[in-house]
């Protein structure tokens, strides 16, 4: 029985590993840290997965656990450093190329949009994150805890502030 | 580089990840799902033993007042050491109540601000110490009275204890005013930024900015 809920547990964090490598790697530029903080998340969710809401999409669920477990993590670990290499390799999510090797180098824009976001107060961190991956804003809100208008709102700011950063590229 | 830009970015890496992230299911399979490295428990048994010193110290005093109910002075100063005692027993359930409701499904605000509010614990004996300021002098009474068994108030001069009572009462609109002042909503105000910090520490500092910045965002 335990074994049955274990490999659902498994398999349901293989379809949506993304959100949770992404969240990382967001939030923890550190490698060595960021290993603590994906078992952590990973703990979170197992300790909730009896407790899912279907009334929310689950990756909405997710979203809300790895977010708020991201932010405690890094607000208890403030001494993390900012310099690290955001893609090395980690210990539960693995980059492979196609033919099996580590992949180190990653494309610079992508380098460039990690920092940016890497550079942003938490939650607006996570607005970020949510915006990029295409979230409604009616989602947004429900993961934030703001409203819908609000959330209008405060992307509309980080947007303008995007422009600005990036308008010499 | 606009948002639609990047937006265009981040589906690279998408698909990026589509094709190369990994899920290392032996790690995950080693993991000690049970083991958070999470602190709420130590925090939540700190306060849990805060309250019960609380509520041992609350029934003390009722029944120091009780047994001293013929001695005025020793009455009123047990009386307010008790409502002194009572308030901070207050903040120690709010505080057990918040930790029991942490819960990572919550939305990021809600969490936040209950985490922050836990964090932020210390500054409310800070915020009674400041209050108390203008009687101070029951707790010594009261406390000279149960370890030594010396009644101070009889050693005073009638004229000084109406002179010092008056002077503090006076004390107490200012004090009120530093009690409401000393709050998240005004760390932009240099002066409270640093008592805040100076009494009760980096930690409970950090909170309360980011009370604020939870505030600003919810803007």
């Amino acid at each position: 029985m335990v074994s049955d809920k274990k490999d659902r547990f498994i398999r349901t964090i293989d379809e949506h590993k993304k959100i949770i490598y992404k969240i990382v790697n967001s939030y923890c530029p550190n490698r060595e840290d960021r290993k603590d903080l994906e078992q952590e998340i990973i703990i979170q969710l197992w300790k909730s997965f009896d407790k899912y809401d279907d009334s929310y999409k689950y990756s909405t669920w997710m979203y809300r656990i790895a977010l708020n477990v991201a932010i405690s993590f890094y607000r208890k670990e403030r001494k993390w450093s900012l310099k690290g290499d955001f893609y090395d390799e980690a210990s539960i999510f693995n980059m492979v190329d196609e033919n099996g090797k580590d992949e180190a180098v990653l494309d610079g824009q992508i380098k460039l949009l990690q920092t940016f976001i890497t550079n942003l107060n938490e939650l607006n961190k996570a607005l970020m994150l949510l915006y990029l991956e295409e979230k409604s804003y009616e989602e947004i809100a429900e993961i934030l805890g703001i409203t819908k208008t609000n959330v209008a709102t405060k992307i509309g700011r980080i947007k303008v502030k995007l422009k600005k950063e990036f308008e010499n590229i | 580089m606009e948002a639609s830009e990047l937006k265009n970015i981040l589906e690279g890496y998408d698909r990026k990840l589509d094709r190369n992230l990994k899920l290392n299911s032996a790690a995950l399979k080693n993991i000690n799902l049970e083991k958070s490295k999470k602190k709420t428990r130590t925090v939540l048994v700190h306060r849990v033993i805060e309250l019960v010193s609380y509520t041992l110290l609350a029934l003390f005093m009722g029944s120091y007042i009780a047994t001293h109910l013929g001695q005025t002075h020793l009455a009123i100063s047990g009386s307010i050491v008790g409502v002194f005692t009572l308030i901070a027993l207050a903040g120690s359930i709010g505080q057990v109540v918040f930790l029991q409701q942490i819960d990572f499904t919550k939305p990021l605000v809600e969490l936040r601000k209950k985490i922050e509010l836990v964090n932020s614990h210390g500054l409310l004996f800070v915020k009674l110490l400041f209050l108390s300021a203008p009687i101070w002098w029951s707790y010594a009474i009261v406390a000279l009275d149960i370890f030594l068994d010396i009644d101070l108030y009889v050693h005073l001069e009638p004229g000084f204890v109406v002179r010092y009572i008056l002077i503090n009462a006076l004390l107490l609109i200012p004090l009120i005013w530093l009690f409401k002042k000393l709050s998240y909503k005004n760390l932009h105000i240099k002066w409270v930024r640093k008592t805040i910090g100076f009494f009760s520490g980096t930690k409970t500092r950090k909170a309360l900015e980011f009370l604020n910045d939870i505030e600003e965002f919810k803007k």
